[in-house]
């Protein structure tokens, strides 16, 4: 395998909070076009993952590293991790009173692509991107995730993923509280992005799994992976839960 | 009762606790100077007539004083012609005032932009809302960064009538406004949206008074202040609904965005409820940069700067969200998003 089909390696990451451990010990390496399933009971230190890999402040690295496309990021701002091609879907996406979706989405797409936007080969590609998503064009002039459903937050952040087109996507319990519809829908916005991408979709639930075919199936437990498997573990997880995993294994993907 | 009669209000006044009345008043508070008359001018739509009738609250010292400074008096009164009238008073001199009269028979948005160079400004609005009429009023200070201002408002809401009230202040050194509304005849209805930007020195001082005097009557007051620098925003409410005046329906929103350690924002709702079934709810929040919302800009490569200033230029937009009327919506929106543009280019 070639370094640049390496997009995200974490290499025996400690990761505390208000000198709370949370992550421990952690390894992970995804390579462009896999598709990576984190599982894991509440607690387990899913979310936290994804949001030191994405550079968040409040999460201290106490030891070990994170490598974006061979490159250690550990110093690198947010803003910069986006710039670089990085995205994280939020499990629960900040509203921002007064801000335009269309506005936001512009400035965005300008800030990460970092070239100012062709008015119309930008709009061909939102309307594209919307119709993928079945999304309705008054979500433009409305504010960002401003009374927003559930279901409208989750397809707004994929419209931007699909907008960003990163090269590592973060998906944190995208799928909660979505409908059957939605669900096929949002796992259809994924897999637009994922043969370009390294994705790392963070999950309880097996059923986007039926959209959505994983290349690898991770579960955590106290902060560290303690079993990989291919989509069947997704399965068996969904039918036994996690008391079955006792005894933590060390696994590199 | 004339200005030299009066005296100068005691700061245990509710109204002149923040902005003592020596520090609005254009030289010393015993003398009346002379003033020039303030420009007003039609831009778009309507048409303007010498002379205005001067409303003069007696007990108040800031209506009584700008009456008997003079400068111009004009009235308009909308004729059905135009969706918005844009309006623009300009300033001059050492000292300038004016008086505008409003009055609103067609549904209709009328936005004054006041602007210009004086050291001081003094300008009176009065108005009235005639029944069934649904019409909006927005004033845009856009006056120099060193101006003082002295405004006040006065507006009469008739019978089924729905006034939309916006405030932009964006001008101006020290700014002390007062405004009043009345709602006085059943199924009026006022919302007033304020949204004041506080940078360098700025000092912005805002009473609202909102009178319900009859049943059946609703209000809404939402008052944004995004204050940076060394900046002291302030915002009085004081709502009153009469005895009898049931069914009544109120709500006052005062919030403040704090931009920097020596920023000052005060939020004081004040209700006097003599009814028995009314709603009236009345809240305040202070607090800086919200930082779950600054990651999201940020997680979506926005840099520091332009996150903030995007959250800020939201924040303040906000504040309009409660008003219907999309031509006055959108005029002050734009006047807001060209504001923060230039302060950003510095």
């Amino acid at each position: 395998m070639s370094v640049t089909d390496e997009v995200l390696r974490v290499e025996n990451l400690h990761v505390s909070v208000d000198d709370t451990p949370i992550l421990n010990g952690m390894n992970l390496t995804i390579n462009r076009g896999e598709i990576h399933v984190v599982m894991g009971r509440n607690g387990a230190g899913k979310s936290t993952l994804a949001s030191v890999v994405m550079g968040h402040p409040d999460y201290e690295i106490t030891s070990g590293s994170i490598f974006y496309m061979g490159t250690n990021i550990d110093e690198m701002t947010v803003f910069e991790r986006a710039r670089a091609g990085m995205f994280l879907s939020f499990q629960y996406p900040a509203v921002i009173p007064g801000v335009q979706v269309g506005t936001f989405l512009k400035k965005s797409v300008q800030s990460v692509h970092d070239e100012p936007l062709k008015g119309r080969a930008f709009r061909k590609e939102l309307n594209a991107a919307m119709a993928t998503l079945e999304m309705q064009k008054s979500v433009l002039s409305r504010y960002v995730n401003d009374g927003f459903s559930g279901g409208e937050k989750k397809r707004l952040e994929i419209l931007q993923m699909l907008l960003l087109k990163p090269t590592l996507a973060l998906l944190d319990e995208t799928d909660s509280g979505l409908d059957i519809d939605a669900l096929r829908i949002v796992a259809k916005g994924i897999n637009s992005v994922a043969p370009q991408a390294g994705c790392l979709i963070i999950t309880h639930y097996q059923r986007l799994l039926d959209h959505v075919q994983p290349h690898y199936v991770h579960v955590m437990i106290d902060g560290t992976i303690v079993r990989t498997g291919g989509p069947e573990l997704a399965l068996k997880l969904e039918e036994q839960g996690y008391d079955w995993l006792e005894e933590p294994q060390e696994v590199e993907a | 009762m004339k200005y030299a009669d009066m005296a100068v209000p005691s700061r245990a006044l509710h109204l002149w606790r923040y902005t003592p009345w020596a520090r609005i008043h254009p030289t010393k508070v015993s003398e009346v100077p002379d003033a020039n008359d303030v420009q007003f001018d039609v831009l778009e739509g309507g048409q303007l007539i010498e002379g205005a009738p001067r409303i003069v609250d007696g007990d108040d010292i800031g209506r009584v004083f700008l009456s008997e400074l003079g400068g111009s008096a004009w009235t308009m009164e909308t004729d059905g012609q135009s969706d918005i009238i844009h309006l623009q008073a300009v300033t001059s001199g050492e000292n300038a005032v004016g008086h505008l009269h409003l009055v609103m028979n067609h549904d209709v948005a009328v936005v004054l932009h006041l602007t210009g160079q004086s050291e001081w400004a003094g300008l009176h609005i009065t108005g009235t809302v005639n029944a069934n009429v649904r019409a909006a009023f927005g004033l845009v200070n856009e006056l120099s960064p060193k101006g003082k201002l002295l405004h006040c408002e006065d507006w009469t809401i008739g019978r089924d009538a729905t006034l939309e009230l916006a405030g932009l202040s964006i001008g101006g050194s020290r700014c002390k406004s007062d405004v009043r509304s009345r709602l006085t005849a059943s199924g009026g209805a006022l919302s007033q949206a304020i949204s004041v930007h506080g940078s360098g020195q700025r000092h912005v001082d805002h009473h609202i008074e909102i009178h319900h005097d009859v049943h059946h009557t609703n209000s809404s007051l939402n008052i944004h202040a995004a204050c940076d620098d060394r900046s002291h925003s302030i915002a009085t409410g004081l709502l009153t609904i009469a005895e009898d005046a049931n069914h009544c329906d109120a709500s006052q929103v005062f919030k403040n965005l704090l931009l920097s350690e020596r920023a000052r924002a005060e939020a004081i709702p004040e209700l006097e409820v003599l009814a028995d079934e009314v709603s009236a709810a009345h809240g305040a929040a202070s607090a800086p940069v919200d930082q779950d919302q600054l990651h999201y800009l940020l997680s979506r490569g926005l840099d520091d700067e332009t996150a903030v200033a995007l959250l800020i230029e939201g924040f303040m937009q906000s504040g309009f969200s409660s008003l219907e009327n999309k031509a006055l919506v959108d005029e002050i929106q734009n006047r807001l998003a060209m504001h923060l543009e230039r302060e950003l280019e510095g």
